[in-house]
């Protein structure tokens, strides 16, 4: 024990001594953090611009534009005279979508004939033009009824039957959680964990990589035995995993209460996973310092394995869409498994039962790579010649 | 005394700082090796492009004909598998807790019965709303099996009514929506991802390895040289952008079939701006840091954070003002509009011509506050480089 707290002063000493190594751990993870909050601080994206090819000039061509521009998640932002120059809009990306009114459309509809309408979206920017397809979808749908009604109240059909036989199965869409379908709550909320992680690797890859690189590994463990190399690295990594673990609960607590959103599950169980996961992170750069004995190869390795962990995890791509190597690649990721059990606890509100796998198994891996790290760390305190290098 | 280490021409420059990075492992690693290796990686996660057959449920409550079509159209969905199909509501949002299912159709008790008295008969859809591109797929899928009988018993109940096929058809549906998508046709998960955080890729390497090298040039007292030779510095770091550029853009993105615009010439000219942005601004960095190893220390947590900056993942529209100019100042949000632009959209250089004078801005400025820095007095450490 001793030696743990031993070892967890003497970091504290460097840690003042070295501002960007201090930086690192306390205001500049608080930064990020916020700065991810900020970023989608918004909620959903509004007003995105679309572009109207009107060739009917009616009155109902121009109710639906009045209808488009009123929704709040689109901007109608050019109306275009004919295609060539609708193309060149999608394509200079001065609007996300065209969409184009036949001629004789208001006509067509009143003759009892269907009027088809097409949207041009650019599917490269698939978030965009998802968001834009859902909006003109339903604005389109709302539109179609209310021609609907009014044909069948002329035809004198009571208001009620028309509404009943218009559609005789409705559809009632239910998100199971995430009700608003508001993406801050979802990505924003991914994204923090996610960056926590990256930081919590590379500080444990600094912190022991240093100490290797400037020859004061004697210094730090002395000859102790396995135990005390094993407490010796407790202790050190013990400072930043307080100090990111309580970044990681207050961002929590802000980015849920603090916004007024409560969570479904329960956020105390989150703070213990995410608290893991920074164990985790700590172990896994310390493990790397300790295996290659180089502090730019142990930052490589941690920008390898941690950078792209957001990208892998699920939370864009489904991991059951991968192909089964790639997604065994990605579950054998800490960041993987704690989103899932994130997810759960603050959107879906999943009982916490079905998540203490997760946490054990966080908590095994952070042991494992702790005790692997202490062997590899042992063995390089006995070998001078190796330290030093960069 | 003068005021450089050695007076040379950018060109003798060039040829010295490209055999320095030669023999350094570690600049190597993150210049050329990092885009390497990544774009073998990032595309292979994707490869499959499209979510399908996503594990659903249909509680049936009801057992009649009608029912037992919906989930027949379900079954057939290639979107959708639907896994059992049973009565207990419960048991299947257990399911979904558990993460086997991912959504549920409930089909209520009188169903059938609602539909035939001409009342309203109201199938839910219970989706997974936590996974975004997931519930989308659940949604669309059961939504049409949905709609297909539901649009049947509507067109029999008009033609009761003495409709044609034809108008019971127009009728039911009056105005009718046909989305077609461009420059993605497949929509493919991949396709939309990678042409973008290529450029970011090709950014945060390029951007590290700058800075670890003028890092590693500060701590040797070699970074006070003349404008000339520091020109010679960025044109090695910009060949190995290009190198890596050329690599994406020619290889990667033919390899899996990334779309790719048929003028290969914009492409270039936007890597013939973007590398020496990104290299100015990354030796600015290094000398900044002072440390060899402080550029990834820095900036590899950055990385995921800049993608939702740039404008392809969230849309920019949905940021804060403030943000929304800042995040111009990043070498990648230009990158990635342009490089959009060019390859997916085909569009000429004009249209993409603001993002390449945004990324001129940035080198010359970058280069100059460089070139401010590094003037004057020689450095009284000579000897050793790292």
């Amino acid at each position: 024990m001793s030696h743990l707290a031993a070892s967890a002063r003497r970091e504290i000493r460097r840690l003042r001594q070295r501002p960007w190594d201090l930086a690192m751990i306390t205001w500049v993870p608080a930064l990020a953090v916020a700065l991810v909050w900020w970023i989608f601080s918004t909620g959903l994206p509004r007003h995105l611009p679309i572009g109207v090819i009107d060739d009917d000039h009616s009155a109902l061509s121009r109710q639906l534009v009045r209808m488009l521009d009123a929704v709040p998640g689109l901007q109608v932002e050019r109306r275009f005279s004919g295609t060539r120059e609708a193309e060149s809009g999608l394509r200079s990306v001065e609007v996300y979508a065209v969409l184009a009114i036949p001629p004789d459309f208001e006509r067509d509809i009143k003759r009892g004939q269907v009027g088809n309408l097409t949207l041009l979206h650019n599917a490269q920017f698939a978030t965009h033009s998802g968001l834009i397809q859902r909006d003109v979808r339903a604005t389109v749908a709302t539109l179609s009824a209310g021609v609907e009604m009014t044909a069948r109240n002329k035809r004198g059909e009571s208001a009620q039957a028309v509404r009943v036989s218009a559609m005789p199965i409705q559809t009632r869409l239910v998100g199971l959680f995430n009700l608003s379908g508001d993406y801050q709550p979802f990505l924003g909320m991914a994204l923090i964990p996610a960056v926590l992680h990256i930081l919590a690797m590379t500080a444990g890859a600094w912190g022991v990589g240093c100490e290797l690189r400037d020859r004061t590994l004697g210094e730090w463990l002395g000859s102790g035995s396995r135990g005390q190399t094993a407490a010796a690295l407790a202790g050190k990594l013990l400072v930043p995993w307080v100090s990111l673990g309580a970044t990681g609960a207050v961002a929590l607590v802000a980015v849920t209460v603090g916004g007024g959103w409560y969570p479904a599950g329960s956020l105390a169980w989150v703070m213990v996973a995410l608290s893991l996961l920074i164990a985790v992170s700590l172990a896994a750069g310390a493990l790397l310092a300790g295996l290659t004995r180089s502090l730019q190869t142990a930052l490589s390795g941690t920008g390898f394995f941690s950078a792209p962990a957001f990208a892998f995890s699920g939370v864009g791509f489904p991991l059951a869409a991968m192909s089964p190597f790639a997604r065994r690649w990605a579950e054998a990721m800490p960041y993987t498994h704690y989103i899932q059990l994130q997810v759960g606890q603050l959107l879906m509100g999943v009982p916490v039962r079905l998540s203490v796998p997760t946490v054990v198994g966080l908590a095994a891996a952070s042991v494992a790579l702790w005790v692997v790290a202490s062997l590899a760390l042992h063995r390089a305190a006995g070998q001078p010649q190796t330290w030093g290098r960069d | 005394m003068q005021s450089v280490v050695s007076p040379v021409t950018g060109w003798r420059s060039w040829v010295e700082t490209l055999i320095t990075l030669i023999r350094d492992k570690g600049v190597m690693l993150l210049l050329l090796g990092g885009p390497f290796l990544y774009g073998f990686y990032y595309p292979w996660f994707y490869a499959s492009e499209v979510v399908r057959r996503v594990p659903v449920a249909v509680v049936d409550q009801d057992h009649s004909q009608l029912s037992r079509q919906i989930i027949r159209f379900a079954q057939a969905s290639p979107r959708l598998d639907v896994l059992w199909v049973g009565q207990d509501e419960s048991a299947a949002r257990q399911a979904v807790e558990r993460g086997e299912l991912q959504g549920y159709l409930l089909l209520p008790a009188d169903f059938k019965a609602h539909v035939l008295h001409g009342r309203p008969a109201v199938a839910t859809i219970q989706a997974n709303g936590a996974y975004p591109l997931i519930s989308k797929n659940v949604q669309q899928g059961l939504a049409e099996a949905v709609g297909v009988v539901s649009a049947g018993v509507e067109i029999r109940q008009l033609q009761a009514h003495g409709q044609s096929p034809l108008q019971a058809q127009a009728s039911r549906d009056p105005v009718r929506l046909q989305t077609v998508a461009l420059f993605n046709p497949t929509e493919g998960y991949g396709s939309f991802v990678v042409p973008a955080v290529a450029l970011l890729i090709l950014q945060q390497t390029l951007l590290m390895g700058a800075a670890m090298a003028t890092g590693t040039w500060v701590q040797a007292g070699l970074h006070r040289v003349s404008a000339r030779a520091w020109l010679g510095r960025l044109l090695a770091f910009s060949l190995m952008g290009w190198l890596s550029g050329v690599f994406y853009f020619g290889w990667i993105f033919w390899m899996n079939d990334y779309p790719r615009g048929t003028h290969p010439l914009d492409v270039l000219v936007l890597l013939a701006v973007y590398s020496p942005a990104v290299s100015a601004l990354g030796c600015l960095l290094g000398l900044w840091f002072g440390q060899r190893q402080r550029a990834m220390q820095v900036l590899l947590f950055t990385t995921p954070t800049m993608a939702f900056l740039a404008g392809f993942s969230w849309p920019g529209e949905a940021l804060p003002p403030v943000l929304q100019w800042l995040r111009w100042l990043n070498p990648a949000t230009s990158g990635i509009q342009a490089a959009l632009r060019f390859n997916s959209m085909e569009a000429g250089l004009s249209v993409a011509q603001p993002y390449l004078l945004g990324l001129m801005g940035i080198g010359v400025s970058a280069f100059l506050a460089i070139w401010a820095l590094t003037r004057g007095e020689a450095p009284r450490v000579q000897a050793g480089a790292h």
